[in-house]
């Protein structure tokens, strides 16, 4: 049977790889075009004993629908290309056609896994444009639903991370983790990804019981389920050998490379939005800004895990100074700010998310630059990775921790 | 607003602003013209008074009469942060130097505003289009490129599927494109 279905398939041609080229002659490694640049005439000339391998678009490892195109030799990397686009949505464009409010459902999905903050970006440089006041109380439940999704965020960066690197244990963990985040976010606002949640001037629910009873049960074991999955990694000899003094990068280079984030912190930089430009509550919150200063993988990962212990900190005083009153300021339904610019940038999990928008008086923003950080990160793996084996592209990539919805925007 | 860095920018830029430095929130904004960025962008990032290591986004705009690009950066030395806009390129042949000398994590920024808006940028060693395929000919994200979905509230609905770049045929006369504030 099999037999026959091989001979059927390859029956217009005596070499069975022509038939393959002409399958997946769409994601052919070398473009059918002349180069455009001086960049890509260099990267797609070979030179001796080089080739090129494609991996991805539907590489399990590219976190998404990410192609690159690998120049190697033997068994190392001479260079990379990122292909970009199979994502893209248009999701800048959209918002200028859809109204103020419209535009928070648009940003949802960019980085699925982080979906607060991309809402939380919009929605900050809106309020800046109105001149809007945001209650205490929403500022602090931004606060504390904003920390929860770091630490779902992070929890999964790290079974992912394993998961490239060949483990699959820590995935399995992590998820359970991510899970209760995930559930009780769902029951604060309705929904277990996409949250839709924050809205110009506030947010969309106030603080429920069944949230807090769950958030209650699963912050009393927390700190010790953080800690076992933890030990599943940090003590695994060949998890560590691995990822130490891989990718190295130092704090010039990330400077250079507009890195944010866990990615800069990990290269000795404690920048982070949060204290290096203040915003929301977060001036009155007592927390560490955890830096390495190695940074090669190994310090990118840990670095996540020391922020997910300060996250932890936060939400516990979050709840603890929670302060009564309302979750929305007072605004019209219809908003047609006046005519002005303003930018607004948040700490998310992987970096700065930041919104540039203009409004032009009527009620839709004129434009809506939207910054998302794995889109810069994303394209430091083809200055990483040169040099090291193959299977070290998906652990460099991994380190970063790009979401390849916020990079296609 | 941060006056300090305003009275600094006065005295260190002078006559290469165009317009009066404008301060809302905690944002700075200070306008130039094209060619004077790469200098002013060093100026920024090397001396002690300004220290602008961070490129923490650059994009293109369309303002519906001329093209802009827009550099937002942050220095520990200020609270604030600092929008660069090189203004008044033209919207027949954008073009503009490039800060990737600076900053080599503007490459991949540069080719987005590249492929949405068409704005080349001159010393960018690999603008080609990052989101859309190579063949394709229209800068999507420019003000008289008109989207096909009805849903959206745009002069170019009803125009079907393939978008087009130019002003759709039921669109009204003068209201084609949607301009910016002179402001």
């Amino acid at each position: 049977m099999s037999a026959d279905l091989t001979t059927a398939r390859h029956a217009s041609s005596d070499d069975p790889r022509v038939m393959l080229e002409e399958e997946v002659g769409v994601f052919a490694p070398i473009p059918p075009y002349p180069p455009r640049t001086e960049r890509e005439a260099e990267f797609y000339s070979l030179g001796d004993g080089e080739m090129f391998i494609n991996m991805g678009p539907q590489h399990p490892s590219t976190h998404g629908v990410l192609r690159v195109v690998l120049k190697i030799e033997g068994e190392r990397v001479v260079d990379l290309d990122p292909v970009l686009g199979y994502l893209h949505r248009g999701v800048e464009k959209l918002c200028e056609n859809a109204d103020y409010h419209h535009t928070i459902a648009y940003t949802d999905p960019l980085e699925y896994v982080s979906a607060l903050f991309n809402e939380w970006a919009p929605v900050m440089a809106f309020e800046k444009l109105m001149d809007v006041e945001v209650p205490r109380r929403a500022e602090y439940i931004r606060v504390l639903s904003g920390e929860l999704n770091r630490v779902a965020s992070h929890a999964l960066f790290m079974g992912w991370m394993a998961l490239d690197l060949g483990g699959l244990t820590p995935i399995l963990w992590s998820f359970i983790e991510r899970d209760e985040i995930v559930d009780m976010l769902a029951s604060l606002t309705g929904q277990r990804m996409l949250f839709n949640y924050f809205r110009i001037g506030g947010v969309n629910g106030d603080l429920n019981h069944e949230f807090m009873s769950r958030l209650g049960a699963w912050m009393s074991k927390a700190t010790s389920q953080i800690e076992a999955n933890q030990a599943l990694l940090n003590e695994n000899e060949i998890f560590v050998r691995r990822m130490r003094g891989l990718g190295t990068l130092d704090r010039e280079a990330a400077f250079r490379l507009c890195m944010t984030g866990p990615n800069i912190r990990a290269s000795g930089v404690p920048l982070d939005m949060r204290r290096a430009h203040p915003y929301s509550v977060y001036p009155d919150l007592e927390f560490d800004i955890p830096t390495r200063q190695e940074g090669d993988c190994l310090a990118r990962y840990l670095v996540r895990l020391d922020e997910v212990k300060q996250s932890l900190r936060i939400i516990d005083q979050c709840l603890h100074d929670m302060p009564d009153g309302p979750i929305m300021a007072k605004l019209p339904r219809l908003m047609r700010p006046r005519p002005g610019r303003a930018y607004a940038a948040v700490e998310g999990p992987r970096g700065q998310y930041a919104t540039y928008a203009i409004s032009d008086g009527t009620d839709q923003p004129f434009r809506m630059r939207i910054h998302d950080p794995s889109f810069v990160h994303l394209q430091s793996v083809g200055l990483l990775t040169p040099g090291n084996l193959v299977a070290d592209t998906m652990a460099i990539m991994a380190s970063l921790d790009p979401i390849m919805g916020g990079v296609d925007k | 607003m941060d006056r300090a860095l305003k009275r600094r920018l006065e005295a260190r830029f002078g006559e290469r602003l165009l317009g009066p430095i404008r301060q809302r929130h905690d944002e700075t904004e200070i306008r130039v013209a094209p060619g004077d960025v790469p200098e002013v962008m060093r100026a920024l990032h090397d001396e002690p008074e300004f220290r602008f290591e961070a490129l923490m986004d650059l994009c293109g705009v369309d303002t519906g009469s001329v093209m802009q690009t827009v550099y937002h950066l942050w220095s520990e030395t200020t609270p604030d942060w600092l929008r660069v806009v090189a203004d008044g390129l033209s919207r027949d042949d954008p073009r503009v130097p490039s800060v990737t000398f600076l900053w080599k994590g503007a490459e991949w920024q540069e080719r987005e505003a590249y492929d949405m808006f068409g704005i080349a940028f001159e010393g960018n060693r690999d603008l080609r289009r990052i989101y859309m395929p190579a063949d394709y000919t229209s800068f999507p994200l420019r003000k008289d490129f008109f989207l096909p979905d009805d849903a959206a509230r745009s002069p170019g609905g009803g125009v079907r599927h393939l978008e087009q770049a130019h002003a759709p045929s039921n669109a009204t006369p003068g209201a084609q494109v949607r301009k910016a504030p002179s402001s």
